[in-house]
């Protein structure tokens, strides 16, 4: 790289795999926070599958930031 | 056979396992100083997820999460938020931290950050965060292993002796065979600690309530304020949550004995895969969790403060067959210790490395600065016991701020590991410290979390406005360091690893 040229930043993906991987991580983890939880998730009914269901949605949640993190490893981000 | 023999004779079994594992870590010791301090850097992925997750996950896991769903129900759910930020942290900073130690030799925080910005001053400042901070929760986990034995033996085994036994215990394996042994000992600890929380909610559920859903159906009868947020005391606000995620992850993770953990690595491959995965064994952890605390408030209410961590212990002497009992409690000790050896570790490391070797004795050999951190051990053996049996008014203050300190080291790790983003400056990475360190007592100990907004994030966001306002009238690291810095970095997440 030339030596007077700023570096590019870092703080943002500079591949279609890394924005992607950063979105979907992003958008997923909003709403494991404030001011879903608080509204939307923060209620016992339905339950699914015997369970309250902000206790499930946030399971589900968790379980899809996960598979993001390990598709991310998949594709090499 | 009496409950307690059995339980007592469980934890006698399992230490022993550790001691021998210890011997055999010795045996594998080369002499060499990377060997002992940092495994070497050949930590494969089972090792080092097992004694990541084993040193994430101290006694609070076990006894302290069962606690916090007993007395303000299921937002203690949000903890899930910060388990996935710390496999994302791990999987974006960690490895980027793992390619600095590899390519410049790093062995601490401290080292990292004072390389970067060319300052003895960082490295003191990130020395004393590092130590000051984490050397409390020796105090918090001996705490807790004296307990779990005194609980245990049915109180033959005093608070003192059992403090006593197992931080002995630990500091032993620990002298005897270096980072290797805390390794293996927290792989033990790891598989026996996940087994024992989740046979232990499962037993107690069908034993009490005739099973996991029956319980969530009656806590929703009996306990409905435990099912929703902010919970019956009020205590899971929005701010509390973004709060506990921000400070309960990158808080942590920035903790020497975690640090020190991505220098481990055999490869980055091993690194990021340990990100990806991580959360799944850390997160999960949570859900007996939520079986004992939730159906413990059912069974056994009007537990207040303190008395509401022992819920889990209380709930298997009452209930469940010593057996179960003494192995369960067994994985409490497993809990506590694993991160208890690693926290022993970390400050010896930084003690020998930043202090000793850098400013006392620069030249001396590998054999010898070893030694002197075997003697560091000891030293941090008495502290840590003089600490768990002593209680003071600073001392509880200095608890109370031990879990955001580390946070403080955020903005300048991000300033090494992120090119292109404004620069930070030796005099702005000190000053916002040394600010945030000032907020955080404000925040968590004068005026508990303003605004309903946890006292660590307080810090954080004024460690960062000071830092970088400093920053812009203070002399950056010279270009030259930069460069082959920020030049590794780069080339590491976008050229050739090697």
């Amino acid at each position: 790289m030339d030596d007077n040229a700023p570096r590019r930043s870092h703080f943002l993906p500079r591949t279609r795999d890394g924005w992607t991987a950063t979105i979907a991580f992003l958008a997923l983890f909003v709403l494991a926070m404030p001011p879903i939880t608080h509204t939307v998730l923060n209620r016992s009914d339905p339950w699914v599958f015997g369970l309250p269901f902000f206790y499930v949605a946030l399971l589900a949640v968790y379980s899809a930031l996960i598979l993001v993190l390990i598709w991310a490893f998949r594709r090499g981000v | 056979m009496e409950a307690w023999v059995v339980a007592t004779g469980m934890i006698v079994l399992y230490l022993v396992l550790t001691i021998v594992l210890g011997i055999v870590a010795n045996r594998r010791l080369t002499g060499d100083m990377e060997d002992f301090l940092l495994y070497g850097r050949k930590a494969g992925f089972v090792v080092l997820y097992l004694t990541v997750v084993a040193s994430f996950h101290s006694s609070f896991a076990f006894l302290g999460s069962g606690g916090f769903f007993y007395t303000h129900g299921v937002g203690f759910w949000a903890a899930g938020t910060w388990t996935l930020l710390v496999g994302a942290i791990t999987y974006v900073i960690g490895t980027r931290i793992w390619a600095l130690g590899k390519a410049f030799g790093y062995m601490t925080p401290a080292d990292l950050l004072a390389d970067f910005y060319e300052s003895d001053a960082v490295r003191v400042t990130v020395a004393i965060v590092s130590v000051v901070f984490t050397i409390l929760y020796i105090q918090v986990q001996a705490q807790g292993l004296g307990y779990i034995l005194n609980v245990a033996s049915g109180d033959r085994i005093s608070f003192e002796a059992g403090t006593l036994i197992l931080l002995i215990v630990a500091a032993v394996y620990l002298m005897a065979g270096g980072l290797r042994a805390v390794y293996w000992t927290d792989v033990l600890q790891g598989i026996w600690m996940y087994v024992a929380v989740w046979l232990g909610a499962i037993v107690l559920s069908y034993e009490l309530f005739g099973g996991p859903l029956e319980l969530w159906r009656a806590v929703s009868e009996q306990r409905p304020d435990l099912l929703s947020l902010p919970g019956p005391k009020g205590f899971f606000t929005p701010g509390m949550w973004i709060g506990m995620t921000i400070t309960l992850s990158f808080g942590i993770v920035f903790q020497p004995h975690m640090m020190i953990r991505y220098y481990t690595a055999v490869d980055a491959k091993t690194i990021k895969l340990l990100g990806a995965t991580t959360p799944i064994y850390l997160m999960s952890l949570y859900l007996p969790a939520a079986l004992v605390g939730l159906g413990g408030a059912i069974v056994m209410p009007g537990l207040e403060g303190s008395e509401a961590d022992r819920i889990f212990p209380l709930l298997l002497f009452t209930h469940a067959n010593p057996w179960l009992t003494g192995a369960i409690l067994a994985g409490a000790i497993a809990a506590a210790m694993s991160t208890l050896d690693s926290i022993l570790h970390a400050n010896m490391t930084v003690l020998t490395r930043d202090v000793y070797q850098r400013f006392m004795r620069p030249n001396e050999t590998q054999g010898h600065y070893i030694n002197v951190g075997r003697a560091i051990v000891v030293g941090l053996l008495v502290v840590g016991y003089l600490l768990s049996v002593g209680t003071s008014d600073l001392l509880v203050v200095l608890v109370t701020l031990s879990g955001a300190g580390a946070l403080q080291l955020m903005p300048a790790i991000l300033g090494v590991c992120f090119p292109g983003g404004r620069t930070l400056t030796r005099a702005g990475v000190v000053a916002g410290i040394a600010a945030g360190l000032v907020t955080l007592y404000v925040t968590l100990v004068v005026s508990p979390h303003p605004l309903g907004m946890h006292g660590g994030l307080w810090g954080l966001l004024v460690n960062t406005a000071v830092a970088l306002n400093v920053s812009a009238y203070t002399t950056p690291p010279s270009t030259e360091t930069i460069e082959r810095v920020h030049g590794e970095v780069e080339r590491f997440v976008y050229g050739t690893e090697e």
